[in-house]
């Protein structure tokens, strides 16, 4: 996998980029901010693009602007959004896109489970933050959210986070069929058409999550 | 009118301000110096009259009372002044040549021939007693030249109407009269000699005197009627100046009846005469040149009160004396003493009824409007009016309508409105102005468009009497102008607060949690380059990366309580991760529109206050949550379903919401009725 790096502070972007040799991918550029990141993109090319929201010079959401810049001139390329708080605004507005995601910072110190939803990034998938998820299946009263059972708001926030049945079954440690017929009463309970596509199946929910709490 | 010089107006202005003192009299009179410089014609009748008036004074000095002497001399002197006065500045009007004329004449023929004919009594000088007979004649011309002086005034022409009239009677009645009075035997007893030395008994004199005599004196006292038909139709100028000479005339007429009565009586009244006289010409040169620097109407109303009141005191003395003389016996100093003190307590309110009641019947206007200013005072006083009314008082009271009324700031000596409101253009420059003064402070000015006459006459006495509200005004700007000041501080002091905030959680954002996160993926490496050898520095490393998270957690909790970074999306993204973060469910409606940044931070903080309140106190078991605009006011509201009762306490969040909410010229509402919940409203004002 070849990576870029855009990130403002150097020893983290230096460690970044060392996780992801430690990782046996290639750092194929690093960057200190987000001006010349389209050209870089474009003469690399590489299968994912890691970067910072906040960067210079107002330190706002450079970051997220570059990442919503580089998903339109080059769809293919992975985009994994870092952020120090949790920004649900930026966040949900670019998730609902094919190879995107959003964590925090601190993620990346669990090695292991940064390292392949990275990998899940490039490959076209999705990866959104657990904590925002976790906010976002919170049952809002008298929401539909609420007719969810435990174990099935749990399968949503998974499912959510981007991860594919066998994914959750994995982490739940239960069979891929039984994630299968959760997965099919959540979406009867919240009326959400039935899709084979994994990806259009979060999409979907992500849709529903916003509707329900009023993300633009 | 209109060609005064800016010195004048201005000696004018500062004069009238303080008519009462005669200091500022003299400082009033000061630019007017050119005025006071003679003509050479002019000058020189008056040197002449001085001269034969101080030869008069030698010749009869000691042989005649010396008061005499002197009252008669200084009315000659007087009117010698007043007529070169006039024919100096008016020549064209002949009242200042009759003056020069007649002065001259009197002291001729009056008081110079008065002195020879003393004199030449007691040295045996010769002609003494064709001297006594000039003198005894000279009043004839003298009362004529009164007569005429009062029918050509104010403008030097006679009246057109049949009143003219008057003047042949006069002229007639002294035709008879002079050799009539001249060769009656009757006067003898005006001579030394005891008889009249040029007296023809063969001619019918008295009969001459007698027809003379009712003519003349006719004549005098019908002069007055065209003087005070005159006064009837006269406005402005005109008719100030002729109620100085109407003035004048009343005064003769009210005092020399009584004078003559008493002459023989007591030698006291006879200067009283001479006092009377004088006031004739003083008020015709007053009332010519000069008539805008005094207020006749002051004059004359101070005037009849204090002769009301000295008739008063004086009967009230009297009647106490006579009272507790039959008490405590005749005599007695104790009489005198309770009789003063009767007297002297009386005086001060005594004075002000009268001048009440003399105002109102002899100055209907100064009254009105003096009584308008007062009653509004009251009303001010008893909390029914408001001290910046003061300005519409004026114009009522004055009945004009381009006057205003300025303050200056006592800092910057800024000119502004009763508001407050600073007054911009150059128009103020060009009206005429009358300073407002308390206690030696110019407060302000009252200013008016071209005042007429009855204005400039009123508005000193009237602006005296609203200065306090002026003042309450100027201290009510003040007073607004420092919580403004306050305010903006207090707003500046949040503002401060809010960046340091902003600047500490980016610090700790993008420095600490940021360290943090480099170390821990330096342990990690660490970790990664170890591979294995070492399980228990495997497990060590572990325990210090999860210890790390933790830190990173708390971090961005603490950084999340000093300021939302989710406003930077905005109130409704800010408001929704609050209602996410709560423990209890939150419905949140919440508009997209943008407000300034301080704004948004008062409404998150009422919003957490309002949560913090349903989770901590209330027991709610849900809230609603709102922010919209409406109109030009955000309005947002925290309703909890809770134990209600909240108040806000020293020292509460609730009061240091207020205080945040205050800042930003909101205002923060409680609602809280035990056991129907909390609404907590802040409203902001927003023009967008």
């Amino acid at each position: 996998m070849r990576v870029v790096i855009a990130e403002d502070q150097a020893l983290l972007r230096e460690g970044l980029a060392r996780l992801f040799r430690d990782g046996g991918h290639e750092v194929a550029a690093t960057r200190a901010d987000a001006e010349d990141l389209l050209a870089t993109v474009a003469t690399t090319m590489p299968d994912l693009v890691v970067l910072d929201i906040r960067m210079p010079p107002t330190f706002t959401d450079e970051g997220a602007r570059a990442a919503a810049n580089i998903k339109r001139h080059h769809p293919k390329v992975g985009v994994l959004l870092l952020s120090q708080h949790i920004e649900t605004t930026h966040a949900m507005s670019l998730a609902a896109q094919e190879g995107f995601g959003y964590l925090l910072k601190d993620r990346v110190l669990e090695v292991g489970d940064f390292l392949s939803t990275a990998e899940r990034v490039a490959n076209g998938g999705s990866a959104l933050e657990p904590r925002v998820v976790a906010h976002l299946v919170a049952p809002v009263h008298g929401g539909r959210l609420a007719r969810l059972s435990e174990r099935e708001r749990g399968v949503l926030e998974l499912m959510a986070q981007g991860l594919t049945n066998a994914g959750i079954a994995g982490r739940l440690v239960v069979s891929e069929r039984t994630v299968e017929a959760h997965v099919r009463h959540i979406l009867t309970k919240l009326d959400i058409p039935e899709s084979e596509d994994g990806h259009r199946r979060v999409l979907a929910v992500l849709a529903h999550l916003r509707a329900v709490h009023e993300i633009p | 009118m209109r060609e005064r010089n800016p010195g004048s107006v201005l000696a004018l202005t500062g004069y009238e301000w303080s008519h009462d003192c005669p200091a500022a009299a003299a400082v009033g009179t000061i630019p007017q110096v050119r005025g006071l410089r003679l003509a050479v014609f002019p000058a020189s009748l008056c040197a002449a009259t001085l001269v034969v008036e101080a030869v008069a004074i030698g010749l009869a000095w000691g042989l005649e009372p010396r008061f005499d002497t002197i009252v008669y001399a200084v009315y000659t002197l007087t009117l010698a002044g007043s007529g070169a006065l006039i024919a100096s500045r008016r020549p064209r009007n002949p009242i200042g040549w009759l003056y020069c004329g007649t002065a001259l004449a009197t002291a001729l023929t009056a008081d110079l021939a008065q002195g020879w004919g003393l004199r030449a009594a007691a040295n045996g000088w010769p002609a003494g007693p064709f001297a006594e007979w000039v003198a005894a004649v000279s009043w004839i011309p003298a009362g004529t030249a009164v007569v005429y002086t009062i029918l050509l005034f104010p403008d030097g022409r006679l009246p057109r109407s049949r009143w003219r009239a008057v003047g042949w009677a006069n002229a007639a009645g002294a035709a008879l009269l002079l050799p009539g009075w001249a060769l009656t035997p009757d006067i003898g007893y005006i001579f030394l000699s005891g008889r009249n030395p040029y007296a023809l008994p063969e001619i019918p004199t008295g009969a001459l005197v007698a027809v003379g005599l009712t003519l003349f004196l006719g004549s005098l006292v019908l002069s007055i009627v065209p003087l005070v038909q005159r006064l009837r139709r006269a406005t402005g100028v005109e008719r100030q100046q002729l109620k100085w000479v109407v003035f004048a005339a009343a005064l003769m007429a009210g005092l020399l009846p009584p004078v003559a009565l008493l002459w023989s009586v007591t030698p006291l009244v006879q200067p009283v005469a001479a006092v009377a006289l004088t006031a004739l010409p003083v008020a015709t040169c007053v009332a010519i040149l000069r008539y805008r620097l005094y207020d006749i109407d002051l004059v004359i109303s101070r005037t009849l009160g204090y002769l009301a009141l000295t008739a008063l005191l004086a009967a009230a003395y009297s009647a106490s004396v006579l009272l507790l003389g039959t008490v405590v016996g005749r005599r007695s100093a104790w009489a005198t003493a309770g009789a003063t003190l009767v007297v002297a307590v009386a005086f001060r309110p005594l004075r002000d009824r009268i001048q009440a009641g003399v105002d109102r019947r002899f100055n209907r206007a100064r009254y009105t409007a003096v009584r308008r200013v007062e009653t509004f005072l009251e009303r001010l006083r008893a909390g029914h009016a408001a001290p910046e009314e003061i300005q519409t008082v004026l114009r009522e009271a004055l009945a004009v309508d381009d006057l205003d009324v300025r303050i200056s700031l006592p800092d910057s000596g800024l000119a502004v409105d009763l508001y407050g409101r600073p007054v911009t253009g150059d128009r103020d420059d060009r009206r005429e102005r009358w300073p407002i003064r308390r206690a030696g402070t110019t407060l302000g000015d009252v200013l008016v468009d071209d005042p007429p006459e009855r204005v400039r006459a009123l508005l000193p006495t009237l602006a005296d009497a609203g200065a306090l509200a002026v003042e309450m005004a100027r201290l009510r700007v003040e007073l607004r102008r420092q919580l403004a000041e306050v305010g903006a501080s207090r707003a500046r002091i949040v503002a401060v607060a809010d960046a340091e905030r902003r600047r500490i959680e980016r610090d700790l954002h993008d420095g600490a949690q940021q360290r943090l996160v480099s170390i821990g993926l330096a342990l990690r490496h660490a970790q990664h380059a170890l591979d294995g050898t070492s399980p228990e520095a495997r497990q060590t490393l572990d325990g210090a990366i999860a210890e790390i998270t933790v830190a990173i957690d708390e971090l961005r909790e603490l950084a999340q309580g000093l300021r939302p970074a989710h406003l930077d999306g905005g109130l409704g993204p800010a408001l929704r991760e609050l209602a996410r973060r709560a423990p209890l469910p939150v419905r949140v409606d919440a508009t997209a529109d943008r407000f300034p940044a301080e704004v948004e931070t008062a409404a998150y903080f009422t919003a957490c206050e309002g949560l913090t309140n349903a989770v901590k106190h209330a027991r709610a078991s849900a809230v609603e949550l709102s922010a919209g605009r409406q109109g030009d006011t955000l309005v947002v509201r925290v309703a909890d379903d809770g134990t209600g009762g909240t108040q806000a306490r020293d020292g509460s969040g609730l009061t240091g919401l207020s205080d945040r909410v205050a800042t930003q010229g909101g205002r923060l509402i409680v609602d809280s009725v035990p056991g129907r919940g909390t609404v907590l409203t802040a409203e902001f004002p927003c023009v967008s």
